[in-house]
């Protein structure tokens, strides 16, 4: 190809579609052999005053933005930007969510909090981050371009695979149809092309079908919030649209349902007489029930061993199973109860430990176990939740409480008062 | 002009010649004085030396740290097949040879610990062992049962093993990787690079774990009873922040000296501040990640760290490193230039390197104070991080500055020690790609 001329600039070139046929000058397209050589002519364009030209090649070459003179882009400092907009709206929304519009309280916690809400933050950070750069990148680089005269020429087809190009573009004000394709082909150029707009002005025009393509799209990605934006203002009297009815409606019984296949209707299949099911046996009355000989027991089953440790385990499982409603101290005014009272309600759960109406002081300890396992007025059985030993334990702390809640300085011993002091500072 | 590849310009002063005889000299000089200064600090500071190994323990985590930094580099560019670094890695293969002279200077604080040193780490205390048997009684008042488990983990004894066993896989990492880059210098031989790249994924691993228990037996055991998975990987990221403001440094003052003035230009101090960037970042998003869960969780035995460094005095240190390590490096260096203008990134350097030991000393220095309490009518002392934090006081010492300055002469020392012949792989595969690397 090196023995090529320069074209004429009115000459059918190889550029053209092959119909014979062109329309006005759009520019001159150059090829080189390397990168380097790419770069070395991308600077002789540069200092001869071009500015309407650009270089192409099939990866970023180092240093040819400084050599065709391109200004860095400001591509970071609009990230930035997009970056502090995504830190600033994730911070606003959950500002506006949680502190503003719905105002909720979970477990007393604070509505509005930095260290919850730095996550969702750090993603939005990164989200719009992302988005402006890879969206600013696409429009500073007026990207997706469909059509362009240079891909009429056969050899830019290769500039994702092996041709360094760089083209001039007629409408420069130093552009010359004899000086430029010279100064191209002095800068050592392989070959010089013309390049013709296409005759035809509706291949410079955006295809017809994606136009519509764009319309349909857009238009049925507005169906989902139409029928949301329905659902908003209308009432209807049909059921739900099962889109999966073979998992809404399985083929199997449920507890407690009817069934015909039984003489007595019922899907439940009750224990034979005689039997007990595995692990259900449970005759120990004091251990599994709190009775003994018919009455609420005052002791502890012989199974347990009463100390210190039983004592913690019971603290440890009240706090988490009782506290919620009864307090930690026992006094009824737990997380619950302060909820409710932030809803402008009065309830309060049942004061363990109150030795002027002290119905809970003087329950026995089995009927205490017994409220625990099934509970009490509003207040739900834990049968399912903690083991026998546990509600035991549980009991036991509760009488720990009911006593420490109600104790004074006498009922410590006195060699161990000294103990209640806050601890001293330490030296240092 | 742009080239893919350059070779070494001709009048290029690669040799290190004395340099690194006199860097020996001067760290030497400066670990002399300033630790004999720490050792009658320290012995007329009147707690029987326990400030003054806490101060030794916190340097000796930051000269560590350094050396854990810089030789992650080494490792990470034979495992993806760097180019840039090329021309800095013989710098940090040097560096990271500090590691046997710094384990030795660690034996400062476990010779003492071995020997039956008490008031260092609290598992190291009897009245620890002592909850052993009072869990049950009531010692998990102050004492959460999970340490009763770590005692025997955390006994100075299997501690001091384990140290020699970090010491000596480090120090046998470090010397192959250096030692086969400089016979590549005779030979010139490519394969060396493969095998160099073979190994580096292997001992990425084996890094990996002991820098992660080497954080946790050190730093994290000051507080025996908390625990966080992700603490070694905070610590890691600490210590590549100081190990790329450390190498920073040392390139500047080779060139200052005259040497590789061609060969390392702004395209490679650009490359070491991204990194400085990347892990400020990692290190803050790690330790908000370690944070907030532990916030969020409101479980006892984690939140107890966070009590004792968000009241008081301590939340004053910890809002300082927030700013100062984080937030205000973190918009600073995020910039293009602020990494190219070599002075702008220097400056970054030192600041990052100040506050990394500041972040160590908020990782060690709360567990300072130890309370006692009373049971059955008798003290015990119930160990780091009990009482109210509001009689926890930050209270910086001279010894904690003393004994950092003694300890990074220590390190300097070790860095000139192996700063001898060549200070580039002259015959490295990628060195020309190295010299005429460019950032887009």
């Amino acid at each position: 190809m090196t023995d090529e001329t320069v074209h004429e600039t009115h000459a059918v070139d190889h550029g053209s579609n092959g119909n014979g046929e062109d329309g006005r000058l759009f520019g001159v397209l150059a090829e080189y052999d390397t990168p380097g050589e790419l770069v070395e002519a991308a600077r002789k364009v540069r200092d001869a005053g071009y500015t309407e030209f650009d270089c192409y090649s099939p990866f970023p070459v180092h240093g040819i933005d400084e050599a065709m003179g391109i200004k860095r882009t400001i591509l970071p400092v609009l990230v930035f930007g997009g970056g502090a907009t995504g830190t600033l709206g994730g911070l606003l929304l959950q500002w506006w969510c949680n502190a503003y519009n719905w105002p909720w309280n979970i477990s007393g916690k604070p509505v509005w909090s930095i260290p919850a809400n730095v996550p969702i933050a750090f993603e939005t950070t990164i989200l719009l981050s992302v988005f402006t750069s890879f969206f600013g990148m696409w429009i500073l680089n007026k990207l997706p371009q469909v059509w362009h005269p240079f891909f009429r020429n056969e050899r830019f087809n290769q500039v994702t695979d092996d041709a360094f190009l760089l083209g001039i573009e007629a409408r420069d004000r130093r552009f010359d149809a004899d000086a430029t394709p010279a100064l191209l082909k002095e800068a050592g150029a392989l070959k010089v092309d013309s390049v013709h707009y296409d005759p035809d002005p509706a291949t410079a025009r955006m295809p017809k079908w994606i136009t519509a393509f764009i319309v349909a799209s857009t238009a049925f990605a507005l169906i989902p919030f139409a029928i949301a934006a329905k659902a908003r203002t209308s009432h209807s009297t049909e059921p739900h649209i099962h889109i999966f009815p073979d998992m809404d409606f399985q083929p199997k019984y449920k507890s407690d349902q009817a069934m015909d296949l039984f003489a007595d209707g019922r899907e439940n299949r009750g224990e034979l007489a005689g039997t007990v099911a595995r692990g259900s046996l449970n005759a120990d009355d004091l251990f599994y029930r709190g009775l003994e000989a018919g009455q609420w027991s005052t002791g502890f089953p012989k199974q347990l061993e009463i100390n210190d440790a039983l004592v913690k385990r019971g603290k440890n499982r009240f706090e988490i199973y009782c506290s919620p409603c009864h307090g930690y101290d026992g006094r009824g005014a737990g997380a619950v109860p302060q909820r409710v009272a932030a809803g402008g309600g009065a309830w309060q759960a049942r004061n363990l430990v109150d030795a002027s109406n002290p119905v809970v002081i003087n329950m026995p300890n089995g009927q205490l176990f017994n409220t625990i396992s099934n509970g009490y007025n509003t207040m739900m059985g834990y049968a399912a939740q903690i083991p026998h030993a546990d509600r035991w334990a549980i009991v036991l702390y509760v009488r720990a409480l009911q006593r420490s809640q109600n104790a004074s300085l006498d009922d410590i011993p006195s060699d161990h008062r000294n103990g209640m002091q806050m601890p001293e500072a330490p030296s240092r | 002009m742009s080239a893919l590849q350059k070779s070494l310009h001709p009048a290029e002063k690669y040799k290190a010649g004395k340099l690194g005889v006199s860097l020996q000299k001067i760290g030497l000089g400066i670990a002399v004085v300033f630790l004999a200064l720490s050792l009658v600090l320290g012995a007329t500071h009147g707690d029987h030396w326990k400030r003054f190994l806490y101060s030794y323990v916190i340097a000796w985590a930051y000269i560590f740290s350094i050396c854990v930094g810089v030789f992650w580099l080494v490792m990470l560019h034979h495992l993806v097949r760097g180019r840039w670094a090329t021309v800095v890695r013989r710098i940090a293969e040097s560096m990271s040879m500090a590691f046997p002279i710094v384990f030795v200077a660690g034996l400062g604080f476990v010779i003492p610990l071995v020997a039956g040193y008490q008031d260092l780490y609290y598992w190291a205390h009897p009245d620890a062992a002592l909850c052993l048997e009072k869990v049950a009684a009531g010692c998990g008042e102050y004492l959460h049962p999970t340490l009763v488990h770590k005692l025997g983990w955390l006994s100075p004894g299997f501690f001091a093993g384990r140290y020699v066993v970090y010491g000596v896989l480090y120090t046998v990492m470090a010397r192959y990787f250096t030692k086969k880059s400089r016979e590549q210098d005779d030979s010139g031989d490519p394969q060396i690079s493969e095998r160099l790249r073979v190994a580096s994924g292997p001992a990425m691993i084996v890094y990996a774990l002991i820098t992660c228990f080497a954080a946790f037996d050190i730093l994290m055991s000051m507080a025996p009873k908390w625990y966080s998975t992700i603490y070694g990987v905070n610590f890691w990221g600490s210590a590549c922040v100081g190990g790329f403001s450390a190498l920073a440094l040392m390139v500047l003052g080779i060139q200052r000296t005259g040497r590789l003035t061609h060969s390392i230009n702004q395209e490679h101090y650009h490359d070491i501040g991204k990194w400085m960037f990347a892990f400020t970042f990692f290190w803050a998003y790690t330790a908000f990640s370690q944070f907030m869960l532990q916030w969020y969780g409101n479980m006892p035995e984690e939140t107890v760290w966070y009590k004792y460094r968000l009241f008081g005095e301590w939340q004053w240190v910890s809002i300082a490193i927030l700013v100062g390590f984080w937030a205000f490096p973190f918009v600073f260096l995020m910039s293009r230039w602020t990494k190219r203008i070599v002075p702008s990134l220097v400056l970054f350097a030192v600041w990052q390197l100040v506050f990394h030991w500041l972040d160590l000393y908020w990782n060690v220095m709360p567990s300072y104070d130890w309370i006692a309490s009373f049971h059955d009518g008798a003290q015990i002392v119930a160990g780091p991080l009990t009482g109210s934090p509001a009689y926890h006081h930050v209270g910086f010492s001279a010894l904690d500055i003393t004994v950092w300055i003694g300890l990074i002469g220590v390190l300097l020392a070790g860095f000139g020690k192996n700063l001898h012949g060549n200070l580039i792989p002259v015959k490295d595969p990628t060195l020309g790609l190295s010299l005429a690397h460019e950032n887009l």
